[in-house]
């Protein structure tokens, strides 16, 4: 499983931009958002995208779900209950790379 | 943690902190410098100041607009015309500079009167005009100029003229970008929201952070355009004063350069719930992505792909051309901010090329983060380098070429590296799929320059051979390349026309008449 999520990590981090923005609430916010909603594309369950906040997090999890789909294989053998976990995992080492365990030192600064 | 320490700066131990190698099994956790921070005293930085950053790189790009300083003029001299931020007015806004000249008795008597006079006569000089940005210098600044005063004073006596202050003199900050935030907030607060646009498609976007950088703008806005999208603002490439003051009604910010501008996103979002989309408008993989994110948005997803696939038909056997000639070459990428995170993975993947090392000069700790996350392992990270580090990196990892701004560029060449222009260009357009091209074109005419190559005989001691025969840039490139790749009949080199953005220009788009409003909006 570690291996599994680490090579979603690198996909993320080489090919994303949504997971660095500048402040530590928005980076916890587009974490939970876009990798729940990729969940539950990968999934099959139903995702919110009624307004124009969530349908721009579906816009990053619908491309997130197909690069997934596409170049790992071994995420058609996997069952939805081993997915979730998966995902959990993966937003688990988002957060702690992109927030609680970042060096960035203006992650916190109050202001835009 | 990684950091790495150059030699020529174990006199500054201060600066080790601002280097670091990506070693195997690094992260961000324990491989990122330091950033956005003063300039360490006794290093020679090669940053630009707050009022250069809010001037010169975000203000002046506005076409529509009288540019003025309020201070010496070689403020506005020195911000004049070094990047190439054209426009669709016939360049207007680089055509001309404008400064109220402030000397030495104005800092003793003040020189608000100064100003006054010069925004009428700037304002009579250009009588189709009717928009001006002012910007605070140090001198003006320190002696308390009130221009805000001045400039309502002035849009008083004159209604049919609108002006914007941007209070960013030079010690506003560490960097330029200090002066990026600056103006970002600034024109949020004094203008976004006074003017009401004419809504014309039912899709909305402003385009933000895309300075047209010898026309980069325009090549995207074809693309928006001929999927049925509004661009309502572009923050500021080719940009109009007043189409900025209406970015309030747009349904989506695209971000392209965050660096510069996610801050004025940002501020859309929590005033006017406009959600914030960053993309990527370099390299053909990234660019599909996003403009397929943004068909997306707006459940117009087949016209993107249309765009997509008709773009990457036509121009990817061009670009595969280069990539098979510039396999492993050896890349330092010394951008300013964003560029090093826009191309660190993407000149990897679709060019062959290998980055040995990023380095910024104002980007902040967020900005490493993409770079280090995108570049391979190995590559040396340097925040806020000054010359000799430069100089040290560049003889230590030896890269075939480097991508920077003029001034380390220069330098390079002295070092018989050959360079980029990386803010400016050399024969840009270099966003879009055909853009893309022209920069693996100009990549390879640095590296495989016959000219180049006698750059590395030194006649001071070197023997000089008399029997070597004419050698082209072919001769030179194609010596590693496979028969099978030299004879093939799908890749070819570049095809496009030296000016691609006439063609643009005179363009006429398909119709999406208004149907409704965005039930999500």
């Amino acid at each position: 499983m570690k291996d599994k999520v680490e090579q979603l990590v690198d996909y993320i981090m080489k090919k994303c931009l949504w997971q660095f923005h500048s402040r530590s609430w928005d980076r916890e916010r587009q974490n939970k958002e876009i990798l729940t909603k990729t969940m539950q594309i990968l999934c099959d369950e139903p995702v919110e995208k009624e307004t124009p906040t969530d349908k721009c997090y579906w816009v990053d999890a619908v491309c997130l779900a197909d690069a997934f789909k596409s170049r790992y294989a071994w995420l058609a053998a996997m069952d939805k209950v081993e997915i979730k976990l998966l995902m959990q995992k993966l937003k688990d080492r988002m957060d702690y790379l992109t927030v609680t365990g970042s060096l960035n030192e203006e992650l916190n600064d109050p202001h835009y | 943690m990684p950091y790495h320490e150059f030699e020529c700066s174990k006199c500054i131990p201060e600066r080790k902190k601002h280097a670091v190698i990506k070693g195997p099994g690094e992260d961000l956790t324990s491989a990122l410098p330091l950033g956005y921070l003063n300039t360490i005293p006794g290093s020679i930085s090669e940053r630009g100041c707050a009022y250069c950053g809010a001037k010169h790189v975000i203000g002046t790009p506005m076409k529509d607009v009288i540019h003025m300083s309020h201070g010496p003029v070689g403020c506005t001299y020195d911000t004049w015309q070094t990047k190439r931020y054209i426009s669709d007015n016939d360049n207007f806004q680089l055509k001309y500079t404008y400064a109220t000249d402030m000397k030495e008795k104005h800092v003793i008597f003040g020189a608000e009167k100064l100003l006054k006079q010069n925004i009428i006569e700037a304002f009579k000089a250009f009588p189709n005009i009717k928009r001006m940005t002012l910007y605070q210098t140090c001198a003006s600044a320190l002696i308390g100029d009130d221009i805000n005063a001045i400039a309502q004073e002035v849009m008083d006596e004159m209604p049919e003229v609108d002006i914007f202050v941007c209070n960013s003199p030079g010690f506003g900050g560490p960097s330029q970008s200090g002066g990026h935030h600056k103006i970002n907030i600034a024109w949020i607060n004094q203008k976004v929201g006074n003017v009401e646009p004419k809504i014309t498609s039912d899709y909305v976007i402003n385009y933000v952070g895309e300075y047209n950088i010898q026309g980069d703008q325009e090549v995207m806005i074809d693309y928006f355009k001929r999927m049925g999208i509004q661009v309502l603002s572009t923050f500021t490439g080719n940009g109009s004063y007043d189409d900025l003051r209406a970015m309030h009604r747009a349904h989506l910010n695209v971000l392209e350069c965050a660096r510069s501008a996610e801050y004025i996103c940002n501020e859309l979002r929590v005033r006017y719930g406009t959600p914030r989309l960053d993309i990527d408008g370099f390299g053909f993989g990234p660019l599909s992505d996003s403009l397929r994110k943004v068909g997306l948005f707006f459940g117009i997803e087949d016209r993107a792909q249309a765009i997509i696939d008709e773009e990457t038909a036509r121009w990817k056997p061009e670009l595969d051309w280069y990539k098979e000639r510039l396999q492993g070459k050896k890349v330092c990428l010394w951008p300013g901010g964003s560029k090093l995170w826009h191309w660190a993975h993407v000149i990897h993947d679709e060019m062959g090329v290998e980055v040995v090392s990023v380095y910024t000069k104002f980007g902040h700790q967020g900005d490493m983060e993409k770079g280090i996350s995108r570049c391979e392992e190995g590559a040396l990270a340097i925040d806020d380098p000054n010359e000799l580090e430069g100089i040290e990196a560049m003889e230590t990892l030896k890269p075939d070429i480097i991508f920077t701004g003029k001034r380390p560029g220069e330098v390079a060449k002295k070092l018989r590296v050959p360079y980029l222009n990386a803010h400016a260009y050399h024969n840009g357009p270099w966003k879009g799929y055909e853009g893309w091209v022209r920069f693996a074109r100009d990549i390879y005419n640095a590296i495989y320059s016959p000219i180049h190559q006698l750059a590395f005989v030194d006649i001071s001691k070197d023997e000089i051979a008399t029997d070597t025969k004419f050698v082209t840039q072919k001769i030179l490139s194609d010596g590693n390349v496979s028969e099978e790749v030299k004879s093939s009949n799908e890749l070819r080199e570049y095809t496009g026309k030296y000016d691609n953005l006439t063609t643009i220009r005179e363009k006429t788009y398909p119709e999406y008449p208004l149907q409704k409003k965005l039930s999500v909006v």
